[in-house]
């Protein structure tokens, strides 16, 4: 077994979940590898895919956000209410707060060393009081300018546009976290902070960029859910608290940090889009897909975590009977 | 014989790591047996065994006969092994009473602990111990090192033992306190326990062991009384046979001052230091462990805060507030714990080894992925490590690669002043031997390099000046013909000198 | 020897302890106070012993979560899944306890069995599999919402007319809310006067040395999280007799509520000790904070921006109070 392959190998063990699981759906029904809805699927699964992008960063450098999901809302409803400045540059207007708020989750993480649960807690809970206080106080037609709809709903060759944003974010985050020097300082400090430091990264300005990443890929999700759905409401970004993170993890990174790839994420989007589509045609309701979803979480983690080396290693052991032991970093020579 | 602890045939590996390979011990009640050996001789693992924290691969411990079932914690308390850990099993957020009673609370119906009585069990037991001075509602964390080293004996003898196991139990106490806790092993041996006594302190072996074994390479090399061996024996047996060049040839260092410290003041304990380092020295920074060299060497490393104090590197102010402000004055810093501070573990080493220097690779934020390949592939040939290695996981390298490794990722950023803490620790022979060889390349080269090491041998054949600590200052700087292991050690124990003088 | 033996009495560093001031318990019961003080302020009324049970009766739910939630947090894990239990017990109550009808008190055990196991399953998780606590009870949250909802689809159902009778009853004047929130501190200050107690903090403080002095770090989890579902369930039924109705969509508000009250309280998320008494409090203030709202017809948002920016105040001040007297005495 390659360095490489050990290392891609949570990525891509979420990818071969994914594909089963489409497989199983399209063998159980015609209509689910249909384009249409193979379609439907990449829209929602890149949804998930912006809300996740700030997780994933924040979560590689070992951090979390829960303000994602307000910052979501605030990405459609402060749009509308920004419509008169024009699509584009509202959207730009909007992503551009998203960042700020972030910058504030990560001065208080960074350098207040507050535990990130607590700061995006606190944060996503000011951000929520905006957001009701500016929905209490204007409350004029809210519509959505027509950059936002277009961008969510309209197509390519047949291919949604933003499926091929999404394509294009990947790139780009998957480019940053492999090529980029901020990509290797985010693992650097999620890996291990105190040594990151002693190396010399500038651990608090890394923490920094990853939570304003977040803010921002967070806010522009904010606006092409809303955009897809064509309005705008204060609990639009709550389900993606819980399916950001659980795509982070699915997709193979550790909650701890400095292990994962956005790749990975994209899967844990996928096969999350996947589970959620395929589910219902088995009958299940909305209750059993929350049990389902819940297994699939625990156990996944579980298989990239201790059962995934345990696995791993019988194979090596197997293929070559090489003496090495699995764990063997946890153990300091004596 | 009766009354016998026998240790037979102890194995214990760590991944690749080796630790124990068949170790013997015999020790007799009533006799205070010490246990010596280098770092990673497989002294603590051996205690660990003991204690129950980890099992046996192999081999088995009996007291008279009888087998220990040991393998947990609980179960070696119930076999009469009690131990004084190293690394101190107080536990900080609980109070010194609770602390000593653990396990031992006095209660009633439905584990309703008595305080008032816990209270007084603990202090009676200070009291008897001679330790009445320790508050017994003070919490752990208030403590000072020394005062939970003490207590930790303190907890190994509230019971009375069948085995007793001191762990190092006088690395950061006083002289006086050091006194006490080898009265209490005689107590306690008295009492008819076994006491097995690790330290690295010959003259406590000298003034309390009635009998020692020597461990090497996990496994023991030499048994007996202790007054049948002289201390030169005990050392070569220690060392084993020493490969030929081990130490690397030095050339002279040149008379011109790279750094100059004054004053420096770090943490409450830990100064005010003065230090001249000239470019192609190795200095050494010499002492007992824990005297602040640890504390020196993160401060120039920019890894701690400056109290006071200040500094001039190739004559400009040098201050640096972090490492990578130290990095940038090409100061750079090999850390003590290679596995918590050096190593990101889980990531390759070619990420490990060019993550300090990433800012030579970078153009517009993106990484040239084949320069940094190149310049890495290079380095780790400069430190003798294969470069098929540079895409393996830094955790799948033994301690030796791995400390080539973080000194890698020193070099790649062009040392000027280059501080190396303990490089060799737990390093095998023939690592040991490249890393002297690089140092004395890279101070011929013009480099300065400052050096602790706990090997005393290492820091007279490698070094051009030793700055011994004691407590926080540098006591005493010795230089070419005066610079011995014993001169060393002289200064060093100064205090520690009248345990020869006891009666063992 | 002997002369080592007698001389040696170790170094006179003679540290009595001055009387610790509890800072954190202080601060927490200032902002409690204060805002109590408000709240009576603009409703004088509030000063009469039926007033303060109904106010309770809004409260105790949040008050048995945040408690759960501190156990929880006091072993360094964190449990996103007591409003699952919350949820789960809260239709438990009006589907089973409720439709049994008639006076059926002891169905309600089997309620707090399912909270017990629940907590369990995470404790297994977390303590067995060695699983992230984010990650377990991130899991078991979204399984225990599914539970919830084919337990009780929709919202719906009524409690069993005692229970609602009960949580508005009172014990010669005093209500019963009142004395339920009393019962869980004096409950926690029992807790904490016992071994289990001690092992909590022991292994909330330091594992490894925890185990090194042979406690066993997993049956320590197991019942921490096993109590934290117990706590979660009573919120639950607690839930059903305050609103007089089963909501099994009302866990998921309760979860982060719950870590700011730990947190607000001054219960440190790293181990470095707390209480529930302190969550009670953080609770009480955070109840006082959305009855001001109530009672001044104030708009939603200004309580939850009352209730975040109170999160934020205080955790950055303690934050800022910690490196100042670190740095006193590095």
């Amino acid at each position: 077994m390659t360095a490489w392959a050990r290392r891609a190998a949570p990525t891509l063990s979420a990818w071969a979940l994914c594909v089963v699981l489409f497989a199983i759906g399209a063998i159980h029904s015609s209509g689910f590898a249909a384009w249409d809805n193979i379609r439907d699927l990449l829209v929602f699964a890149s949804f998930v895919g912006f809300a996740a992008v700030g997780e994933t960063l924040v979560v590689l450098g070992g951090g979390l956000d829960l303000s994602v999901p307000w910052v979501i809302a605030f990405g459609g409803i402060q749009l509308s209410h920004w419509a008169s400045i024009g699509g584009g540059a509202g959207i730009v207007a909007v992503v551009a707060v998203g960042a700020a708020i972030g910058f504030v989750n990560g001065v208080g993480v960074a350098w207040l060393r507050v535990p990130p649960i607590v700061m995006t807690l606190a944060v996503g809970g000011l951000v929520q009081a905006y957001l009701l206080a500016i929905g209490l106080l204007q409350s004029t037609g809210n519509q959505l300018p027509a950059a936002a709809v277009d961008i969510a709903t309209s197509r390519v060759a047949g291919v949604p546009i933003v499926a091929l944003i999404w394509l294009g974010v990947a790139l780009l985050v998957g480019g940053l976290l492999a090529r980029a020097a901020l990509g290797r300082k985010i693992y650097a400090v999620g890996a291990s902070e105190t040594v990151a430091e002693l190396s010399g990264v500038d651990v608090r300005r890394v923490r920094l960029q990853t939570y304003m990443l977040s803010g921002a890929f967070a806010s522009f999700a904010g606006v092409v859910i809303s955009g897809y759905v064509g309005q705008t409401y204060l609990d639009i970004g709550n389900p993606y608290l819980f399916t950001s993170i659980a795509a982070v993890i699915v997709g193979g990174a550790s909650i701890l940090g400095g292990r994962g790839t956005y790749w990975g994420t994209v899967a844990g989007a996928m096969t999350l889009t996947v589970l959620g589509a395929m589910l219902p045609l088995f009958g299940l309701s909305p209750a059993g897909l929350d049990i389902v979803y819940g297994i699939v979480i625990l156990v996944g983690v579980w298989a990239s975590t201790a059962g995934g080396a345990l696995v791993l290693g019988r194979i090596r052991h197997h293929r070559r009977r090489s003496p090495q032991l699995p764990g063997a970093e946890v153990q300091h020579a004596p | 014989m009766t009354n016998m602890l026998r240790i037979a045939g102890l194995a214990k590996r760590y991944g690749s790591v080796r630790a124990l390979e068949g170790a013997n011990v015999e020790a007799a009640a009533g006799e205070i047996h010490a246990i010596l050996g280098e770092n990673g001789a497989g002294k603590s693992t051996m205690i660990k065994i003991l204690a129950g924290v980890t099992p046996a691969d192999a081999g088995e411990v009996t007291l008279d006969g009888t087998r220990l079932a040991l393998g947990r914690p609980a179960r070696a308390d119930r076999a009469g092994v009690r131990t004084a850990f190293q690394e101190l099993s107080t536990v900080p957020g609980l109070t010194v009473a609770e602390s000593l009673l653990f396990r031992r609370e006095p209660s009633l119906a439905l584990g309703f602990v008595r305080r008032r009585e816990l209270n007084r069990h603990a202090s009676e037991l200070l009291s008897r111990l001679g330790l009445a001075h320790i508050d017994v509602r003070a919490r752990i964390d208030e403590l000072g090192l020394g005062e939970r080293q003490l207590l930790e004996v303190a907890k190994a003898l509230r019971d009375p033992a069948r085995v007793l196991v001191l762990d190092e139990p006088t690395s950061a106490l006083s002289t006086e306190d050091s006194a006490w806790v080898l009265g209490q092993a005689r107590r306690a041996a008295d009492a008819g326990a076994v006491v097995l006594f690790i330290t690295h302190r010959l003259a406590e072996v000298r003034a309390a062991a009635d009998r020692l074994t020597v461990l090497r390479g996990g496994v023991d090399v030499l048994t007996g009384a202790t007054e049948d061996f002289g201390d030169d024996e005990l050392i070569a047996a220690m060392l084993g046979r020493r490969i030929e060049r081990l130490y690397a040839e030095r050339t002279a260092p040149r008379s011109d001052a790279v750094l100059v410290v004054r004053g420096l003041r770090v943490g409450g304990r830990v100064g005010p230091l003065d230090l001249d380092a000239r470019a192609g020295e190795i200095l050494g920074i010499g002492g007992l462990q824990g005297q602040g060299q640890r504390d020196l060497l993160m401060a120039l490393g920019g890894a701690r805060r400056w109290l006071d104090g200040s500094a001039e590197l190739n004559g400009a102010p040098f201050h640096p507030l972090s490492p990578r402000e130290a990095l940038r004055r090409r100061v750079a810093l090999v850390p003590e714990d290679r596995q918590r501070e050096g190593l990101l573990l889980g990531h390759s080493v070619q990420a490990n080894v060019t993550l300090a220097a990433l800012a030579q690779f970078v153009r517009h934020g993106v990484l040239d992925v084949r320069k940094e390949t190149l310049a890495a592939r290079s380095v780790v040939a400069r430190v003798g490590l294969a470069e098929q290695r540079l895409p393996d996981a830094a955790n799948t390298l033994s301690g030796g690669n791995q400390q080539k490794v973080v000194l890698a990722k020193a070099l790649l950023s062009d040392p000027l002043v280059l501080l190396l803490y303990d490089c060799t620790r737990g390093v095998d022979v023939g690592t040991k031997a490249e890393i002297f060889a690089l140092m004395a390349e890279l101070a011929s080269a013009g480099a300065t390099i400052l050096y602790y090491s706990s090997d005393l041998s290492e820091l007279v054949h490698m070094c051009d000046r030793v700055a011994v600590m004691v407590e926080g200052r540098i006591r005493s700087v010795l230089e070419s013909d005066e610079l011995s292991e014993q001169a060393i050690l002289r200064v060093a124990l100064a205090e520690a000198e009248h345990y020869r003088s006891a009666p063992a | 020897m002997s002369a080592a033996t007698t001389a040696a009495t170790p170094s006179p560093l003679v540290r009595r302890r001055s009387r610790r001031i509890p800072w954190s318990a202080l601060s927490t019961a200032a902002i409690m106070v204060a805002l109590g003080a408000a709240d009576v302020i603009i409703q004088p009324n509030l000063l009469n012993l039926f007033q303060i049970g109904l106010l309770l009766q809004t409260a105790l739910p949040l008050v048995f979560v945040a408690a759960a939630q501190t156990l929880v947090v006091l072993v360094r894990g964190i449990d996103l899944s007591v409003g699952g239990v919350l949820v789960v017990a809260n239709g438990l109550t009006v589907v089973t306890v409720g439709g049994a009808g008639g006076d059926h008190q002891l169905l309600l055990i089997l309620v707090l069995v399912v909270g017990l196991a629940a907590g369990a399953l995470n404790g297994v998780l977390v303590g067995v599999l060695g699983l992230q606590p984010f990650i377990a009870t991130l899991g078991t949250w979204t399984i225990f919402n599914g539970i919830a909802l084919t337990v009780l689809p929709t919202d719906g159902g009524t409690p069993p007319p005692w229970l609602i009778n009960f949580t508005l009853g009172a014990v010669g004047g005093v209500p019963n809310t009142l004395i339920i929130l009393v019962g869980v501190v004096v409950v926690w200050r029992i807790l904490c006067a016992t071994k289990l107690g001690i092992r909590i903090r022991a292994v909330g403080a330091d594992e490894d040395r925890a185990s090194l002095n042979g406690t066993s770090v997993l049956a320590v989890k197991l019942i921490v999280y096993s109590l934290a579902g117990l706590c979660a369930a009573l919120a639950g039924i607690l839930l059903a007799g305050a609103t007089s109705t089963g909501t099994p969509t009302a866990g998921d508000a309760y979860i982060l509520t719950s870590v700011a009250a730990v947190v607000i309280g001054g219960t440190s998320l790293v181990g470095r000790g707390g209480g529930v008494g302190l969550t009670v409090m953080a609770a009480m203030a955070l109840t006082f904070i959305s009855d001001i709202v109530n009672a001044e017809n104030f708009s939603v948002w200004v309580s939850v921006a009352a209730s975040s920016g109170l999160l934020l105040v205080v955790v950055v001040l303690r934050g800022v109070v910690e490196q100042v007297v670190e740095r006193r005495h590095a």
